[in-house]
């Protein structure tokens, strides 16, 4: 942000957070215009498209951006004609909207950063823009007094002055001496004026002499009042009946359908004092102060208004306008964010001290400090919350791609987004962008096929690539699902032979070779396009995926499409974790993963080949690993009998089972991210400060037993054969 | 520093003179006012309260109001004014 000492450069910054806000709105518009049936469109979203595009104009203006200025007007002469319901878009001319939206969002960005502006994608955009419009509209060009200034709403909520049977008036009250001199004070009748409704008092000192100059009794002062009243003027000229003659009062009235919001023009007296051409709204608090916060000036001002919440309500329904926002900077929340993990932390080791005075559970002690618990958690819980942003914008990011994209591998497809309301941490928000895209660009470049191939197969020529977003139990889910050809798996496993990626004699499941795609270096397209096919893809994005603590996984059917699924956690900064020892380490183990902890018997265990374990568990067998072996903290024990197993299922449903030495709690741990300087060791994803201020590190078990590699496929074959010889 | 001036109870007609007499007195320095006794004022001691405030302002010296009750206060603010307002000698 500019300068915070400069009101311009706030205003400006508002400007633009409010034409993101219009961009998104703009966006919601043209996606159901192209959605809605030929004519079934409600008339208002063309409206709400428009009034984005003019606001965005107007608010450009002001600031004399005249690159923004230019396309916006031209944009919205187009959008008007489709208003009038002179022009009716195809998809073609829908196509367009949509590049032009782009376009003025990233216009918007590059007068936000002053940044090169695209002026050559200007041009060619508007030239067909124009196009749009056959001979008549073309070279028009924006007339000045074309647009009005944009009502940017500073968070102001003007008090709700639009009563159906308020009257408006301003009233000019000017005592003389002889008021005084009757024992009359202006307090008395100010106060019953304002009895009458709400009123805001100014007043003039225009006229108030130097103290040296002064003549003490003689009245210099006036008073401005406007008064919001469902009493008529006799009422008004009531309050001053005692005074008559010892004044002078002047009473202007506004009725009603004028407008509640136009404040009838100045006496003529008083306009003479104040500056010549500045509005009254803006020369007033100078010298005189007003008790409520004026309305609006201009008829055009709370249009605009209008427009702008508008534009943000027209999808979520009257309910959702009434909902007030804060702006707060990230800084400010990050600072809480932090407290709060420090709180925890902190009654973590006062719970500990407790324990380890020996105080009974059920003294006074222990019972506040597990309401103070609880507190913690819900103050937590809200902090999370206030971090917590809905998935719209990146799906909307993502909307842009896919028209890149497609335009780009010249291919028709439709983005279908759900759940856009689902609230994900900010932080997880942003680093979801880039994988995101790429995954996107891979499902519209690889995932779906040609249109003649498409026709083969008996599907519409346009693909469909669906992007969902979902919270399930405790975590969100996010899937970018197309409807192509399925994973070719043949190809993938002959490519990863070929660039020796895997052994050519090996056996691979269908999840699999599904999984070689993760493979750093793997590429399956035929041709280097310029979308995708670099070879540089799906690892990163597991990798970025994986360091927000998340997992990807691939499901694809032949013919029917490949869904790739994103499972995150809600926050990246605490966790339920089970704190356990291993080989004298204490280790914390996300709670969710754990679904069963079991004791080992001397019968539970059987071997498949040496040092390869598998545990029976409930008629089933399941690989078993020792924790401490994994981690390099002790050599394989003889036998694991009477050991304690945790039996833990992972996002893509493996289960697996692992030695541990003892638990000792399940608790709330707060996540410290261990810095780049440390080896990032395989299995380890993040660090943790206990109660007793010992430092634990937090497991990632998908990547702990994905760390064994191989051989949990040949282990799974061999339980899987074990249970059918049983 | 000065001693504060100790306002008089009621700030009506009658005592506008005296009271803009005294702040004349004391235009060479920053000027407190005491307003504790103050139960009620009216606008022609108003505007000496404000002249006295903008002729300290434009000679470099300030004017501060103290103690006012909160009947005082909502007096000034039904007339347009708030403790702060006035000791700047603005609307």
């Amino acid at each position: 942000m500019s300068d915070q000492n400069d009101p311009m450069a706030e205003i400006r910054a508002s400007f633009f957070i409010e034409c993101e806000e219009l961009l998104e709105a703009l966006q919601d518009g043209l996606q159901e215009m192209e959605e809605a049936e030929d004519g079934s469109e409600d008339p208002e979203t063309i409206n709400v498209v428009f009034r984005a595009v003019h606001s965005i104009k107007g608010g450009a203006g002001a600031f004399g951006l005249e690159a923004l200025v230019r396309f916006a007007h031209r944009y919205e002469t187009v959008l008007d004609e489709v208003r009038n319901g002179v022009l009716h878009p195809d998809s073609d001319a829908m196509k367009l909207f949509f590049l032009a939206a782009d376009h003025l969002s990233d216009l918007v960005r590059a007068c936000r950063d002053e940044t090169p502006l695209p002026e050559e994608t200007s041009e060619e955009l508007l030239t067909r823009l124009d196009a749009l419009l056959g001979d008549e509209g073309g070279a028009e060009e924006v007339a000045p007094e074309d647009f009005q200034p944009m009502g940017l709403s500073l968070g102001l909520d003007l008090p709700d002055l639009d009563a159906p049977t308020a009257n408006h008036f301003t009233i000019r009250f000017k005592p003389e001496q002889e008021l005084f001199a009757t024992g009359n004070e202006p307090l008395m009748l100010l106060r019953n004026l304002c009895d009458l409704g709400t009123s805001s008092v100014r007043c003039n000192l225009a006229d108030l002499p130097a103290l040296e100059d002064l003549a003490p009794e003689t009245p210099y002062i006036e008073w401005l009042i406007e008064l919001e009243t469902e009493a008529a003027e006799p009422e008004i000229r009531d309050v001053f009946e005692f005074v008559d003659g010892l004044c002078e009062i002047e009473i202007t009235g506004a009725a009603p359908e004028q407008g509640p919001t136009e404040i009838a023009p100045l006496p003529e007296e008083l306009s003479k004092a104040l500056p010549e051409e500045a509005e009254p709204e803006a020369a007033l608090p100078e010298t005189l102060e007003p008790q409520v916060a004026p309305p609006p000036t201009t008829a055009g001002k709370s249009e605009e208004r209008e427009s702008a919440k508008d534009t943000g309500e027209a999808r979520k329904g009257g309910a959702a306008a009434a909902k007030s926002v804060v702006r707060v900077d990230l800084e400010r929340i990050e600072r809480l964010v932090n407290l709060v993990g420090e709180l925890v932390i902190n009654q973590a080791m006062l719970s500990q001290s407790l324990d380890e005075a020996g105080l009974s559970p059920h003294s006074d002690a222990m019972n506040g400090l597990e309401e103070f618990q609880r507190l913690t958690r819900d103050i937590q819980d809200s902090v999370m919350m206030i971090r917590a942003q809905p998935v719209k914008s990146l799906f909307q990011r993502m909307s842009r791609i896919v028209r890149e994209a497609s335009a780009a591998v010249d291919k028709d497809v439709r983005l279908i987004t759900e759940g856009e309301g689902t609230e994900v941490d900010k932080t997880v928000i942003e680093r979801l962008s880039d994988p995101l895209t790429h995954m996107i660009r891979n499902a519209v470049d690889h995932g779906l096929e040609g249109a003649a191939d498409r026709e083969k197969a008996g599907k519409p020529r346009a693909g469909t690539v669906k992007l969902t977003a979902a919270h399930r139990s405790g975590r969100v889910i996010i899937e970018v699902a197309d409807d192509g050809a399925g994973i070719n798996r043949k190809r993938v496993q002959e490519i990863a032979v070929s660039k020796g990626l895997i052994p050519p004699e090996i056996q691979l499941s269908d999840s699999e070779i599904d999984n070689l795609l993760f493979l750093p270096g793997f590429s399956t397209a035929k041709t280097v396009s310029n979308l995708s096919g670099r070879g540089v893809g799906m690892d990163v994005v597991k990798t970025a995926i994986q360091s927000l603590g998340g997992r990807i996984t691939i499901n694809s059917e032949p013919n029917k499409g490949t869904t790739f699924s994103i499972s995150l956690p809600l926050t990246l900064a605490v966790l339920d974790g089970m704190v356990v020892n291993v080989a004298g380490e204490t280790l914390v183990l996300p709670l969710n993963v754990v679904v069963e902890t079991l004791s080992l018997g001397p019968d539970d265990v059987q071997m498949l080949r040496p040092g390869h374990y598998v545990v029976r568990v409930r008629g089933g067998f399941v690989p078993l690993y020792d924790l401490g072996v994994m981690l390099g903290y002790r050599q394989q024990r003889k036998t694991e009998a009477g050991a304690i197993v945790l039996l833990i299922v992972l996002e893509d449903s493996t289960r697996a089972a692992l030695v541990i030495d003892g638990i000792q709690d399940q608790r709330q741990v707060v996540i410290k991210g261990l810095d780049d300087s440390f080896y990032r060791a395989p299995g380890i994803a993040a660090a943790t400060i206990l109660g007793d201020g010992q430092i634990a590190l937090i497991l990632d078990p998908a990547d702990v037993i994905a760390g064994m590699g191989h051989m949990r496929g040949a282990d799974l074959m061999l339980s899987e054969r074990m249970i059918a010889n049983e | 520093m000065t001693e504060p001036l100790v306002l008089q109870p009621k700030l009506d007609l009658p005592a506008a003179a005296p009271l803009a007499e005294a702040l004349r007195g004391r235009l060479d320095g920053d000027v407190v006012l005491d307003g504790s006794q103050v139960t009620q004022i009216g606008a022609l001691c108003l505007q000496v309260l404000l002249s006295a405030a903008t002729s300290l302002r434009s000679k470099g010296h300030a004017m501060s109001l103290t103690n006012l009750s909160d009947k005082v206060v909502e007096q000034l603010a039904q007339m347009g004014f708030s403790p702060e307002t006035l000791a700047e000698g603005r609307g």
